[in-house]
């Protein structure tokens, strides 16, 4: 009985957000990667060690796939980015995808050591501002809502101050307006506290 | 330097754990209004599909029509599928929101070629043909592709007629539904840029119409939070159409709208009122909902009730006449997902709804809360075929009756 309830649940989980999920293939994805040279920036194993340059590993395959497209729709102007995704498929953006969030997320080599203080007063900004409702409590994300947990913090502080200042959004405008009127020393403070999180 | 760097840090360390968020951040558009009771919902919009759904994998099989009725797979390959409007000769155009595109679909030896026609646009929902020119409304934006049928394939620079619209600039609720009326103006949709706000009365959750080239705007109807489709009585020639209703007012309540529109500047009451339900959210105004017109007909809480039209063929029996067919993209404020379908809502010889019932179902799984598509728009062809976008799978259904 309990296999198949758990089953079912998995089912349940599996279909819960939008159709036609998880098309990608993370094996055509990792070869891609390669041949684009993906790794250069973003880490060979999807963990970057460059400033301002996101770390993939275990992301939201959802997140970037939808990303990707706005790049290569010239949507979302982030150079290189928009450049370097011209030409490909939606299948290779989906298997791109694939590949990154079947990564093991890892945080940076060159990640600052932990304030504690610090961290807890970012921890009490991101539960004010209810980062959690969309990323979830755990802040791992959830289908177009990224992963936040050891991302790089100097990516988090560049990424929020984006959508504050309207220089960046997402598929939708919801982060522009959480972001609203937040200050440079709150971001920091919030992006030191996910940067730290495991 | 380092011990510099330190000093600041540890100095930030101090000073923010006593800092209040410099600035009340306004809840994300899609929360406000939200009771605290809901604050732990999980409730949140569904993430749009922006890749290619092959067609194999469109679930056409699940779809079901009433007996009689035929339900096809007509294209594909076109994400992010939404309005749609046909040209003199046939081309289907198409807009989008996320993507930014607007795509051309023309048949040739019963097969269908999509192409790109327009992109980088922001939200081209709203699309209109008249005389051989299609019109494009992105937000703040109108352009016109003069004889669009003869260049499909390089279809060159548009008109821009942003300047002599001059719409509102707001993303929220600012991408539009547009069409030409039978007084040949060129009418659309302007949403209120909230969930449930005090605004201005005569510019947001207004229906609005223009001459063809920008001038002479005039107000059709107002108070009509966000209406994503219309049209007009084949023979009363009455503007009907329907309307979005506000989020985190529980699942029942309230419910999405028809309304009936038989002078132009009528007010249906939002956001004091909807669907007959007095917000108690807005504590000015009037207390009752008399005062206001009242909807048409109810169609069903957080149904996200969108694109609809008049069945104006003979292709379908009788009993469609005239009927409106309208599209129920699906809820995503709501527990028990609903929608998800298209219905057909019946009036009597005078105008009144006498019934809303299914006509396209299959794309809501009941039983898993799960959604398979979701129509956004519906088009009578010149044939008298009926066909359905589905944003989710950038899919077009041809509904067709009999052999």
């Amino acid at each position: 009985m309990t296999p198949v309830l758990l089953a079912a649940a998995v089912l349940a989980a599996a279909f819960s957000a939008s159709p036609a999920l998880a098309s990608g293939d993370a094996a055509r994805g990792a070869a891609l990667a390669q041949e684009r040279s993906c790794g250069g920036c973003h880490g060979a194993k999807g963990v970057s060690d460059q400033p301002n340059i996101p770390s993939l590993a275990g992301q939201q395959a959802e997140f970037i796939t939808l990303q990707m497209i706005l790049f290569r729709e010239r949507l979302r102007d982030a150079p290189p980015m928009p450049d370097l995704s011209q030409g490909l498929s939606d299948q290779q953006v989906e298997d791109l995808a694939a590949f990154y969030a079947s990564l093991p997320p890892g945080a940076p080599e060159d990640r600052s050591p932990q304030r504690e203080a610090y961290s807890q007063a970012g921890a009490r900004l991101a539960e004010r501002l209810r980062c959690g409702v969309c990323h979830l409590p755990d802040y791992r994300g959830q289908a177009q809502v990224p992963r936040l947990n050891g991302q790089r913090e100097d990516f988090l502080i560049h990424a929020m101050a984006g959508y504050r200042d309207g220089t960046r959004r997402g598929t939708d405008t919801n982060m522009n307006a959480v972001m609203y009127g937040v200050t440079d020393a709150e971001i920091a403070a919030i992006a030191h506290y996910l940067a730290h999180r495991p | 330097m380092k011990t510099r760097l330190l000093a600041l840090g540890l100095g930030a360390a101090m000073v923010l754990p006593g800092l209040a968020l410099a600035q009340q951040a306004p809840a994300p558009a899609w929360a406000q209004g939200r009771p605290d009771a809901m604050s732990s919902s999980n409730l949140a919009p569904h993430p749009p599909k922006m890749t290619t759904t092959p067609a194999e994998q469109v679930p056409v099989s699940a779809l079901r029509v009433p007996q009689g009725f035929k339900v096809e797979l007509w294209a594909s390959g076109a994400p992010g599928a939404r309005m749609m409007a046909e040209g003199p000769n046939g081309t289907v155009f198409v807009g989008s929101r996320t993507i930014g595109r607007v795509y051309a679909i023309t048949e040739q030896g019963g097969q269908r070629q999509v192409r790109t026609l327009a992109q980088q646009l922001n939200q081209p929902n709203g699309l209109a043909v008249r005389d051989g020119n299609l019109y494009v409304i992105a937000i703040n934006r109108v352009l016109r592709y003069d004889g669009i049928e003869g260049k499909l394939d390089n279809p060159g620079q548009p008109v821009d007629l942003t300047e002599a619209f001059g719409l509102p600039r707001e993303e929220h609720h600012g991408w539009k539904f547009a069409n030409f009326g039978p007084d040949g103006r060129l009418y659309m949709n302007v949403g209120v840029p909230c969930n449930i706000c005090e605004f201005n009365r005569d510019t947001h959750a207004v229906i609005i119409s223009f001459n063809p080239d920008g001038s002479d705007r005039r107000l059709e109807a107002k108070g009509i939070r966000n209406s994503v489709g219309f049209d007009w009585h084949p023979t009363t020639r009455e503007l009907w159409a329907t309307n979005n209703g506000r989020d985190w007012a529980g699942n029942e309540t309230p419910q999405d709208t028809l309304h009936r529109i038989r002078r132009s500047g009528e007010d249906h009451g939002f956001p004091y009122c909807a669907a007959n339900w007095r917000d108690p959210a807005i504590t000015t105004g009037p207390a009752a909902c008399s005062e206001f017109v009242a909807p048409a007909a109810m169609l069903g809480p957080h149904t996200a009730a969108l694109g609809m039209r008049f069945y104006t063929g003979n292709a379908f029996p009788a009993e469609y006449r005239n009927q409106m067919f309208i599209a129920r993209r699906g809820s995503w404020n709501r527990d028990q997902k609903s929608g998800y379908d298209v219905v057909v809502a019946k009036t009597d010889g005078q105008g009144n709804v006498t019934s809303v019932e299914p006509f396209l179902t299959g794309l809501l799984d009941e039983a898993n809360n799960r959604f398979l598509g979701r129509p956004v728009d519906v088009l009578v062809r010149r044939d008298g075929s009926l066909l359905v976008s589905d944003e989710q799978n950038g899919a077009i259904y041809r509904i067709t009756h009999g052999n």
